[in-house]
C-alpha cells in the first residue's frame, strides 16, 4: 500500500504543476483579453483615418497602431530577407559539405550565437552604426535597415539549425537515388533534398518570423522610435508593435492610451499565435504531402 | 558543370564563415569597446564596485548580483513546476490532458516577452505590492515570477525529451518487476535522464539571464546591492537598455560593453556546459 | 443703429477669424515643398509638444517624416552633437563644455518647472524643503513620520541622462544624496504613470505633465504650478530647449521656427508649459 501512496502523491504533484502552469497562463491572457477586448476596433488601428487611404499609404495615421504594424511588417520582411539566404546556405553547407570536425566547430559557434542575449546583439548593431557613422558616412543613423540586420543575426542560428537538421534527417534512400541516376551534388540538393525537407524548413522560418515580430530589446537599441509614422525609407526610424506595447506600459498618459496598449498587446499576441499555428500546420500538412510523394 | 558545382561549394562555405564571423564579431566588439576600461586598470573597480556616476563610481557589481539573483530565483520558482509538468507529460500520461499540455507548452514559446512584462506591470506588481505590504511591488520577486513562466517551456520540453529518450526496454523491465511509477521515476528515469535535465536547467538559466524586457519593466531598476527578494534591483540587460542613451565618450557608456561582454561570456559558458551534459546522455 | 453695430461686430469677428486661419496656415506654409526626414530625440518633457507639432506638420505636408525618440536630455545633447539626430532636446541648459565641444546652439521655446509628486490618495501633500531632501536621501523612510500611513516610502528617480533629474537635484535637493534604493524610471511619462500606480510613491515630474492622476507636493508652502513658476515663487524651474549643432538650418530651422511661432507657442501652452515671450 505504501507504494501506492507515493504514486498518488506523484500524480497529485504532477497534476498540480500542470494546473498551475496552465492556470497562470490563462490568468495572464485572460486578464489581457478581459481588460482589452473593448479596445479592439478599426479605430484602434486607423484612428480617424479611412482604412483604405491608410492602406494605400495615401494618408498618414496619427494615434493609431497602423504605423507600428507597418513598421513591424517591414522589419520582418527585411530581416528574413537577410537571414534566409545566409541561413539556408550555411545550413546546406553544414549538412552536405562540411567534414565532421569543421561541422562541430561551426555548430558550436551557432549555438553560442543563439544563446547570446538579444540586447547584446542590439548593442552590437548600435556600435556598428556609430562606428560607420564616424568613419564611413555621417548619413548613417540607427534605422530600419540596421534593426533588420541585427534581427537577422538574432534569427540566423535558428534558420541554420532548422535547415541543417531537416536535411540531415532525410532518409539515406532518398539521398542516394538522384546521384545514382547521374545527378550532380547541386542538383541533388536543390531538386531533391531541399524540396523533400521543405516542410520542416518552412515551419522553422515561420517561427523565426515570430521571433522578429516579438523581439523588443534589439530594436530598442537600433532605431525604433516613439513616433515616426510610416517609414519613408529603410534609412529612417520606425515604429514597431512590441516597442509600442513597452512604451505604453510605462508612458501612457491617460486611460485612452492605456487601452491602446492593451489593444496592441492582444494584436501582437494574435499575430504570434497565428504564426505559430501556421508553422504547426505547415509541418503537419506538408510532411503528409511530401511523405506521399516518396 | 564542374565549375558551377565548385562555385556553389564556395558560396555555401562563404555564407557559413560569414555567419560564424558574426558570432565572433559580437564578442570582438564587446571586448574592443571595453578596452579603454581594461587598459586603464579600471576593470576590477568596475566589476566589484558600486554604481554612482555622481561620485565618479561606475561599478556594475549590483547589476551582476541583480542578474544572478533574478535568474536564480526564477529557476527556483520554475524548476519544480517544470519538472512536475514533464512528469505529467511523460510519466503520468493522462491521454488527452497530456497531449494538450505538451501542445500548450509549445504554444507558450510563441508568447512575446513584452506581453509578460505588460501584464506584470498591471497585474502582478500591484498584487505583490498589496500582498507583501512593503515596497513598490517592483522587485526581484515580481520579475522572477514572470521570468519563471517565460523559461518554463524551455525546461519542460527538455525534461520531457530526455525522459522520452530513456529506452523503452528499461521501462518495461521496471514494469515487469512490479515497480511503481514513483520507483520508476526515482530509480530509473531521473538517474538516466539527469544530463538532459541539467541541459534544460542551464539553457533556461541562460534565457532568464538574457531577458531584458521583464526585468526592465518590473524589477524597479535600482542600483544598490539587493538584500532581499522584495528589493528593487537592476539586471545587466536592463542596465544596457538604460545607459545606452548616455554620452558615448563617458565611462558610463563604456561600462555597458563590459556588461555585454559578461553576458556573452556567461551565456557561451552555459552553452559549453549544456553541450557537455547533453553529450553525456548520448 | 444697433443693427449696424451687430453687423459690424460680425464682420470684424469674421475678418479676425479669417486672418487667424490664414496666419496659422502661413506658419506652416514654410514647410511647403519640403521633403525628407527630421530626427528628434532627447528630453522626455518635450515629447507631447513635439508630437503635436510633428502631427500638424506631417498632415500639412505628407512628404516630411518627423521621428521622435526619448532618451533624456543628456542623450539629446550627445546625439545632436554627434550628428545622429537633427534636433536634440534638453530640459536643462547644455553645459559650457558641451556647447564648445559641439558648437551647440540652444533654442529655448518654453519654461517649465519640476515638481515633487505623490499619489493623489496620499494624505501627505505638504513638505518642507528639508523633509523633501531627507526623503530622497533615504533618512525619512516611512510616510507615518510625515503624517501619512504606516508604509515605507517608495522613491522614484530618473537616470543620469535626465535633465529633469539634474534640475530637481540642483534646485530642490540642493545637490543632496538620492538614495540608491530608489527605483529608476526612464522618462517623465513613465514617472507619472509609476506614481499613479503606486499609492506610497514619491517622485518628480515636469509641471507640464501634472494632471489629476498625480498630486504635486507643496514645498515650503509653495504649490508648484504654472502661476508660481511664472512669477518666480516656485524656484525649481527650467527652460525647455531644442538644440542643434551650429545654427539650425533646413527642416530643423523651420521646425524650431514653428515652435517659436504663435501656433507653436500655443501648443506649448496647451500641453501645460509656459510660452516664452
Amino acid at each position: 500500500m505504501g507504494k501506492n501512496v507515493w504514486d498518488m502523491l506523484l500524480g497529485f504533484f504532477a497534476w498540480c504543476c500542470a494546473i498551475l502552469l496552465v492556470g497562470s497562463m490563462i490568468l495572464i491572457i485572460g486578464f489581457l483579453i478581459l481588460k482589452g477586448y473593448k479596445a479592439i476596433s478599426l479605430e484602434l488601428i486607423f484612428a480617424n483615418t479611412s482604412p483604405l487611404e491608410a492602406l494605400l499609404f495615401k494618408q498618414q495615421v496619427f494615434g493609431g497602431l497602423f504605423p507600428a504594424m507597418v513598421g513591424t511588417f517591414f522589419l520582418i520582411l527585411l530581416s528574413i530577407g537577410f537571414a534566409l539566404p545566409l541561413g539556408l546556405a550555411s545550413g546546406i553547407f553544414l549538412a552536405e559539405y562540411a567534414p565532421d570536425s569543421i561541422k562541430k566547430i561551426f555548430s558550436l559557434c551557432f549555438d553560442i550565437l543563439a544563446g547570446v542575449p538579444s540586447i547584446v546583439i542590439g548593442l552590437f548593431g548600435f556600435s556598428i552604426t556609430v562606428l560607420l557613422h564616424h568613419s564611413f558616412n555621417s548619413q548613417i543613423f540607427p534605422c530600419l535597415l540596421i534593426s533588420a540586420l541585427s534581427l537577422a543575426f538574432l534569427v540566423l542560428p535558428y534558420i541554420i539549425k532548422t535547415t541543417q537538421v531537416a536535411l540531415e534527417s532525410l532518409p539515406l534512400l532518398l539521398r542516394l537515388t538522384a546521384p545514382s541516376l547521374g545527378a550532380t551534388k547541386l542538383e541533388n540538393i536543390f531538386l531533391v533534398l531541399l524540396p523533400a525537407s521543405i516542410s520542416d524548413i518552412t515551419s522553422g522560418i515561420v517561427l523565426a518570423i515570430g521571433r522578429c515580430a516579438e523581439d523588443t530589446a534589439v530594436i530598442m537599441l537600433t532605431g525604433v522610435v516613439a513616433v515616426a509614422g510610416i517609414p519613408k525609407s529603410i534609412f529612417s526610424g520606425f515604429e514597431a508593435l512590441p516597442f509600442y506595447i513597452y512604451y505604453i506600459a510605462s508612458e501612457y498618459s491617460d486611460q485612452f492610451e492605456l487601452m491602446k496598449g492593451y489593444g496592441a498587446a492582444i494584436i501582437l499576441l494574435l499575430i504570434c499565435a497565428v504564426l505559430f499555428g501556421i508553422s504547426h500546420w505547415v509541418k503537419e500538412w506538408l510532411t503528409a504531402k511530401t511523405r506521399f510523394s516518396y | 558543370m564542374q565549375h558551377r558545382e565548385h562555385i556553389a561549394g564556395i558560396i555555401f562555405w562563404g555564407a557559413t564563415a560569414l555567419s560564424a564571423g558574426v558570432t565572433l564579431a559580437v564578442l570582438g566588439f564587446m571586448v574592443i569597446l571595453s578596452l579603454p576600461i581594461i587598459k586603464n586598470d579600471m576593470i576590477l573597480e568596475v566589476l566589484t564596485g558600486p554604481w554612482s556616476p555622481d561620485h565618479g563610481l561606475f561599478g556594475i557589481l549590483p547589476m551582476i548580483v541583480g542578474t544572478l539573483c533574478i535568474a536564480l530565483l526564477s529557476l527556483v520558482v520554475s524548476f519544480p513546476v517544470s519538472l512536475g509538468c514533464s512528469i505529467f507529460i511523460e510519466i503520468i500520461r493522462p491521454d488527452k490532458p497530456g497531449r494538450f499540455l505538451k501542445k500548450f507548452v509549445k504554444l507558450m514559446t510563441a508568447v512575446p516577452t513584452v506581453i509578460y512584462g505588460f501584464v506584470g506591470v498591471f497585474l502582478l506588481v500591484p498584487q505583490v505590492r498589496g500582498f507583501v505590504s512593503h515596497g513598490s511591488g517592483m522587485c526581484i520577486l515580481s520579475a522572477s515570477l514572470m521570468l519563471g513562466l517565460v523559461i518554463s517551456p524551455t525546461m519542460i520540453l527538455f525534461f520531457s525529451q530526455s525522459f522520452a529518450r530513456v529506452p523503452k526496454t528499461y521501462l518495461n523491465a521496471v514494469d515487469a518487476l512490479g515497480g511503481t511509477q514513483f520507483q520508476k521515476l526515482i530509480y530509473l528515469l531521473l538517474p538516466q535522464a539527469w544530463p538532459g535535465i541539467l541541459t534544460g536547467i542551464i539553457l533556461a538559466f541562460g534565457r532568464a539571464m538574457g531577458d531584458t524586457l521583464i526585468a526592465l519593466m518590473i524589477s524597479g531598476n535600482s542600483v544598490v546591492l539587493p538584500t532581499s527578494p522584495l528589493d528593487s534591483a537592476r539586471t545587466l540587460t536592463a542596465h544596457i537598455a538604460m545607459i545606452i542613451a548616455a554620452d558615448f565618450d563617458s565611462i558610463e557608456f563604456k561600462t555597458i560593453f563590459v556588461c555585454g561582454g559578461i553576458l556573452y561570456l556567461m551565456t557561451s559558458f552555459g552553452i559549453f556546459l549544456a553541450r557537455f551534459s547533453a553529450g553525456k546522455q548520448n | 443703429m444697433k443693427k449696424i453695430t451687430v453687423t459690424k461686430w460680425v464682420i470684424l469677428i469674421a475678418i479676425f477669424m479669417i486672418t487667424a486661419v490664414i496666419c496659422s496656415a502661413s506658419e506652416l506654409d514654410s514647410f511647403t515643398g519640403e521633403k525628407g526626414v527630421l530626427r528628434i530625440s532627447g528630453g522626455t518633457a518635450h515629447i507631447p509638444v513635439m508630437k503635436e507639432a510633428a502631427r500638424r506638420i506631417m498632415i500639412f505636408n505628407p512628404d516630411i517624416q518627423i521621428t521622435i525618440a526619448g532618451g533624456g536630455s543628456g542623450a539629446g545633447i550627445k546625439q545632436v552633437g554627434e550628428g545622429l539626430v537633427n534636433i536634440g532636446n534638453s530640459g536643462r541648459q547644455a553645459t559650457e563644455s558641451e556647447v564648445s565641444r559641439y558648437g551647440l546652439v540652444m533654442y529655448k521655446w518654453a519654461i517649465d518647472g519640476v515638481a515633487a509628486v505623490v499619489n493623489p490618495g496620499n494624505p501627505v501633500k505638504k513638505l518642507s524643503g528639508k523633509q523633501l531632501q531627507d526623503i530622497f536621501a533615504g533618512t525619512i523612510l516611512n510616510w507615518k513620520a510625515l503624517g501619512g500611513e504606516d508604509r515605507g516610502i517608495n522613491i522614484y528617480t530618473r537616470d543620469e541622462s535626465s535633465g529633469t533629474r539634474a534640475v530637481f537635484w540642483k534646485k530642490a535637493l540642493n545637490k543632496g544624496i538620492i538614495s540608491g534604493k530608489a527605483n529608476f524610471i526612464v522618462s517623465n511619462g513613465a514617472m507619472k504613470s509609476a506614481i499613479t500606480n503606486d499609492p506610497y510613491a514619491i517622485g518628480y515630474v515636469s509641471v507640464g505633465y501634472i494632471d489629476k492622476t498625480v498630486c504635486p507636493v507643496r514645498v515650503d508652502n509653495v504649490a508648484p504650478d504654472l502661476d508660481t513658476v511664472k512669477n518666480g515663487e516656485y524656484k525649481v524651474a527650467r527652460g525647455l530647449y531644442s538644440n542643434t549643432r551650429g545654427d539650425a538650418s533646413g527642416l530643423a530651422k523651420k521646425f524650431i521656427d514653428y515652435l517659436l511661432s504663435p501656433a507653436g507657442q500655443g501648443i506649448a501652452a496647451e500641453k501645460g508649459f509656459i510660452p516664452v515671450d
